[in-house]
């Protein structure tokens, strides 16, 4: 027993340490996603880098990829991984247009719910602007660095691949710089963007295989 | 007439009978009883693969990740490019524990390919039944339940440079390895003769 609350002081104090996290207060989050919101009415186009992480406990290091995405409104998404391979994946309609390193491929997910849902989320979580989702129940953070929400799935089925989903959002101009992944065995995914560039042109032909 | 079919009918089936993989090979004494397969043997190292699949006609990417967590055993994840998980297998020694798997390969026949293709790719050491010669090659025979592995390896390098399963007559899986150094495989395709599937790999590079 008295390990047990050791334990729980541990956890506790590596948890403040990480980061100086605390709850958002009801107003805060009002006008945390009024900002958010705003943010992601005037974005017309979104041009980034990111790096991604693969966590799974039982490697020595995250397994490690990056690329670019390319985001144009309303709901065309565009993932390219450049290293250490060359893979690209379009979200466009009903369609993922899928290009593994030359050998070309589509998939049909009008029909999947789940896979709807997920490109929903990815689109979604590129802009920040979910709050509204009827599928997750959402909680707000705040830190001296950052904004959090984080995203816990109602519905079961989704439950059973991903237990929650965080969006790191800039202080200063409440874009989302980091999206993370966990899921039900608490092994993740982080994306982290850098380089972005806001409202450029994109032309539609990137959006095509 | 009816002789001469029954006599090609016969013929065939020897033929048929006959194990390709050791076809023409000439087989020789052995003293070595153990055989060690290198390329999924060092704890300390994340084996990351970049993977393609291909099943009929339609194709799947993905990446394979393999840690040996044990003296005996092995750890295989597939994930997608996006890092969610396919698949999630430990095997400890003959024990197979399916940690996870996405719902729709959640099907028994699928399950049991993939355990039984990766069970033979990390697999690291088995008794040698016989011992066959080529002019480049010792091809190493050993048991697998009720079928046959042998094992390819290269006489100057003494690289592992393939595995084949087989039933008694005829060939499974073929597992082919290209390694510049003999402890890494570079790059692995594992490929069925009795499904059209084939499972092209890749190892990452490093930074």
């Amino acid at each position: 027993m008295r390990n047990y609350f050791l334990l729980l002081f541990f956890i506790g104090i590596g948890s403040t340490f990480q980061a100086q996290e605390s709850a958002m207060n009801a107003s805060e989050i009002v006008s945390f996603k009024e900002k958010v919101i705003a943010t992601a009415k005037t974005t017309k186009s979104i041009k980034t880098d990111f790096v991604q992480y693969k966590h799974l406990d039982f490697l020595a290091d995250d397994v490690k990829t990056s690329g670019k995405m390319s985001f144009k409104a309303p709901n065309l998404v565009k993932w390219e991984y450049t290293n250490p391979y060359q893979y690209s994946v379009i979200f466009k309609e009903d369609q993922l247009l899928i290009n593994d390193g030359g050998t070309k491929s589509k998939v049909d997910i009008g029909n999947s719910k789940l896979f709807k849902k997920l490109n929903q989320l990815i689109v979604n979580s590129v802009k920040g602007n979910m709050f509204n989702d009827a599928d997750f129940t959402v909680s707000f953070f705040k830190s001296s660095k950052y904004n959090k929400a984080v995203f816990i799935p109602k519905d079961k089925k989704i439950a059973g691949y991903i237990a929650s989903f965080e969006l790191l959002f800039n202080k200063n101009d409440a874009q989302v710089y980091e999206v993370k992944m966990v899921e039900p065995s608490q092994d993740f995914t982080r994306i982290i963007f850098s380089n972005r560039t806001l409202n450029s042109t994109i032309n539609d032909s990137v959006f095509s295989n | 007439m009816i002789r001469f079919l029954a006599i090609s009918l016969f013929a065939s089936l020897l033929v048929s009978c006959t194990l390709r993989t050791t076809e023409g090979l000439r087989q020789v004494h052995f003293n070595k009883t153990e055989l060690e397969n290198p390329y999924f043997s060092n704890p300390e190292i994340d084996y990351v693969y970049k993977a393609k699949i291909k099943v009929y006609s339609k194709n799947f990417g993905g990446i394979l990740i393999v840690k040996k967590t044990g003296p005996e055993s092995h750890r295989v994840v597939f994930t997608t490019e996006f890092g969610s998980k396919l698949f999630d297998f430990q095997f400890e020694g003959d024990t197979f524990t399916k940690n996870f798997v996405v719902e729709d390969l959640d099907k028994k026949f699928i399950v049991n390919i993939l355990k039984d293709d990766f069970k033979l790719l990390v697999n690291e050491s088995t008794t040698v039944l016989a011992v066959y010669e080529s002019t480049n090659q010792r091809v190493y025979k050993t048991q697998s339940d009720e079928r046959f592995n042998f094992y390819f390896i290269e006489d100057k390098s003494e690289k592992l440079e393939k595995i084949v399963n087989t039933s008694k007559t005829k060939e499974k899986v073929e597992i082919v390895f290209a390694s510049a150094e003999g402890k890494i495989a570079d790059t692995i395709v594992i490929k069925h003769s009795n499904i059209k599937l084939k499972i092209d790999l890749e190892k990452f590079k490093e930074e």
